[in-house]
């Protein structure tokens, strides 16, 4: 049995505010385990963000603790990569500076930082727009820089906050089995915040869903993985096993919908 | 329309409302004949302007303002955006800056004049400390309010990169707020050349100001216009030709600064 990568304990949060503290969550209690991929649903506002935030080192807890790798959680760091809700990448660089931002703040020698930044862009279908500004892109274009930018900086936690919100229907199912594929094979450790419970059944190891605010985690679901490498949506839709999870998930967040 | 023909069309524009007061002036001058002292004719000021540039005149005090300009501007320049920096960084001092930064504000420009006088002499050390204490406070707060408002999700974002401080001043804080400097540096400049020409007024023995000075005392109001045109020639082709080009190789490059028809 391993060490868990990501422990949170009794985690409560109060945001200050000047008509007084909002209850942000209730008390959670997570543990992650190395190379898992955990995605977590619940209804808006109910403190997702809050909790990423949080074990991403930009919310200290009001309440409770957060280890990494058995170490408290003590601010950002570069083993934990966020792929944040809001847009986070630099209108100012390029699509190739921003992919590569990571690695020039790790002095990556050039030519191989050259190398990495030209294999994501192909991967997140990029090409042809290398050299153009972020304002230039479309929408979902440049939810797909913020996606290979964490990943061109190799993170071993990775948290995402509803990454493919953005994305259209088509290229959101590619971006999904991609990501499956390279977290299958990297053996990162994955956070992933969702609205959609598809996703969220599809990528994951683990389901957790939350309920409304204060939101505490409601219930956790195993999906078991038959192949080694990532799903398809093909033998997804197809798998009775699968539609029966996601059911459940759904059945589990309706219940929580905010009136 | 073709495109290239509006471009060219909106490049011209902005120098219709001259040529046509020019006009205007020569036609009323014509119709007039005022006293030269008072109005001088179109011909009496182009004439003076010549002869200035001919004895090397004009071009002294040209050199002798903008040398005063730049280096008061870019002292201003330098402190405001630094302390800009600093204050928009840390709460705590923006704090402690705010009431003095009110209280100098409300007192910066030629108010100091007399005073400064006594202390630094006539000259370019006075006009350079007036210009510094005029583009100093604009600078400071377009440099504050653009550090607060890079969106902190930036900041954060290049944080998870693994860079740190300075990195994130550099690559983040800085560029992000550049908008509010350049704006700052803008307006700063036109300010400078106000506390310049005051400066110089009464403060200084060669220089486009000390030059109109010279023409109220001798009653030559054709001295008078063209140092004042001279003026706003160089202030207005600086701003094409220096701040606009940097303007467009940066925050409109990036899609920071957008015009409403996005041309
Ligand atoms: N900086 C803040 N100050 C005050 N309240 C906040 C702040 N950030 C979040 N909140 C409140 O905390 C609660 C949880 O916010 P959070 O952003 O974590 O929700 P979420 O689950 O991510 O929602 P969504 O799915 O809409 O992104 C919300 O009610 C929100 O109003
Ligand atoms: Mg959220």
């Amino acid at each position: 049995m391993q060490a868990d990568k990501i422990t949170v304990t009794g985690f409560r949060h109060f945001f200050k505010t000047e008509g007084g503290d909002v209850q942000a969550t209730g008390s959670i209690d997570i543990a992650i385990r190395p190379g898992e991929f955990v995605t977590l649903v619940g209804p808006s506002g109910c403190g997702k963000t809050t909790l990423l935030k949080a074990i991403a080192g930009f919310i200290t807890p009001t309440e409770g603790t957060i280890l990494c790798d058995g170490k408290p959680v003590r601010g950002p760091g570069r083993d934990r990569g966020v792929v944040f809700q809001e847009l986070a990448i630099l209108p100012w660089r390029t699509v190739r500076r921003n992919i590569g931002h990571g690695l020039e703040i790790a002095r990556v020698p050039k030519a191989e930082r050259d190398r990495a930044v030209a294999r994501l862009i192909d991967l997140m279908g990029l090409a042809g727009f290398e050299d153009r500004y972020p304002h230039e892109l479309s929408g979902g274009m440049r939810q797909r820089v913020a996606v290979a930018r964490t990943w061109a900086a190799d993170p071993e936690i990775i948290l995402m906050d509803e990454p493919f919100a953005a994305v259209d229907a088509m290229t959101r199912l590619t971006l999904q089995e991609e990501l499956g594929r390279l977290c299958a094979t990297t053996r990162k450790t994955v956070f992933f915040i969702t609205h959609s419970v598809e996703e969220a059944v599809f990528l994951a190891d683990r389901v957790l869903v939350m309920t409304k605010r204060p939101g505490t985690i409601k219930a956790v679901l195993d999906v078991p993985r038959h192949d080694a490498g990532g799903r398809d949506w093909d033998s997804f839709t197809s798998d009775p096993e699968m539609r029966a999870i996601a059911e459940q998930v759904m059945h589990l967040v309706h219940a929580e919908r905010v009136a | 329309m073709t495109p290239s023909l509006e471009k060219l069309i909106w490049r011209v524009l902005p120098a219709v409302p001259a040529v046509v007061v020019v006009v205007a002036w020569a036609i009323y001058w014509q119709i007039e004949r005022p006293p030269p002292s008072i109005i001088p004719s179109v011909a009496d000021v182009v004439v003076t302007l010549f002869e200035q540039t001919l004895s090397g005149e004009l071009l002294t005090d040209i050199a002798a303002s903008v040398g005063r300009l730049l280096l008061g501007a870019a002292f201003g320049i330098a402190t405001g955006v630094a302390a800009g920096f600093v204050a928009g960084l840390h709460r705590p001092v923006s704090e402690f800056l705010n009431p003095l930064v009110i209280f100098f504000n409300a007192i910066s420009g030629i108010v100091w004049l007399p005073l400064v006088i006594g202390w630094l002499g006539v000259g370019s050390a006075l006009a350079t400390f007036l210009i510094w204490n005029t583009v100093f406070f604009i600078v400071f707060q377009n440099t504050v309010l653009g550090v607060q408002l890079v969106p902190e999700v930036l900041e954060q974002g290049v944080r998870t990169l693994g860079a740190g401080r300075w990195e994130t001043i550099r690559s983040v804080t800085l560029p992000g707020a550049l908008p509010y400097i350049l704006t700052g540096i803008r307006s700063g400049l036109g300010f400078g050349w106000r506390a310049l020409i005051a400066a110089e007024l009464v403060g200084a023995n060669t220089g486009l100001g000390h030059l109109i000075f010279s023409g109220a005392e001798y009653h030559r109001a054709d001295i008078i216009i063209g140092g004042c045109l001279t003026i706003g020639v160089i202030a207005t082709a600086m701003d094409r030709w220096l701040l606009l080009p940097i303007e467009r190789r940066t925050v409109r490059r990036w899609g920071m600064i957008t015009d409403a028809q996005g041309r």
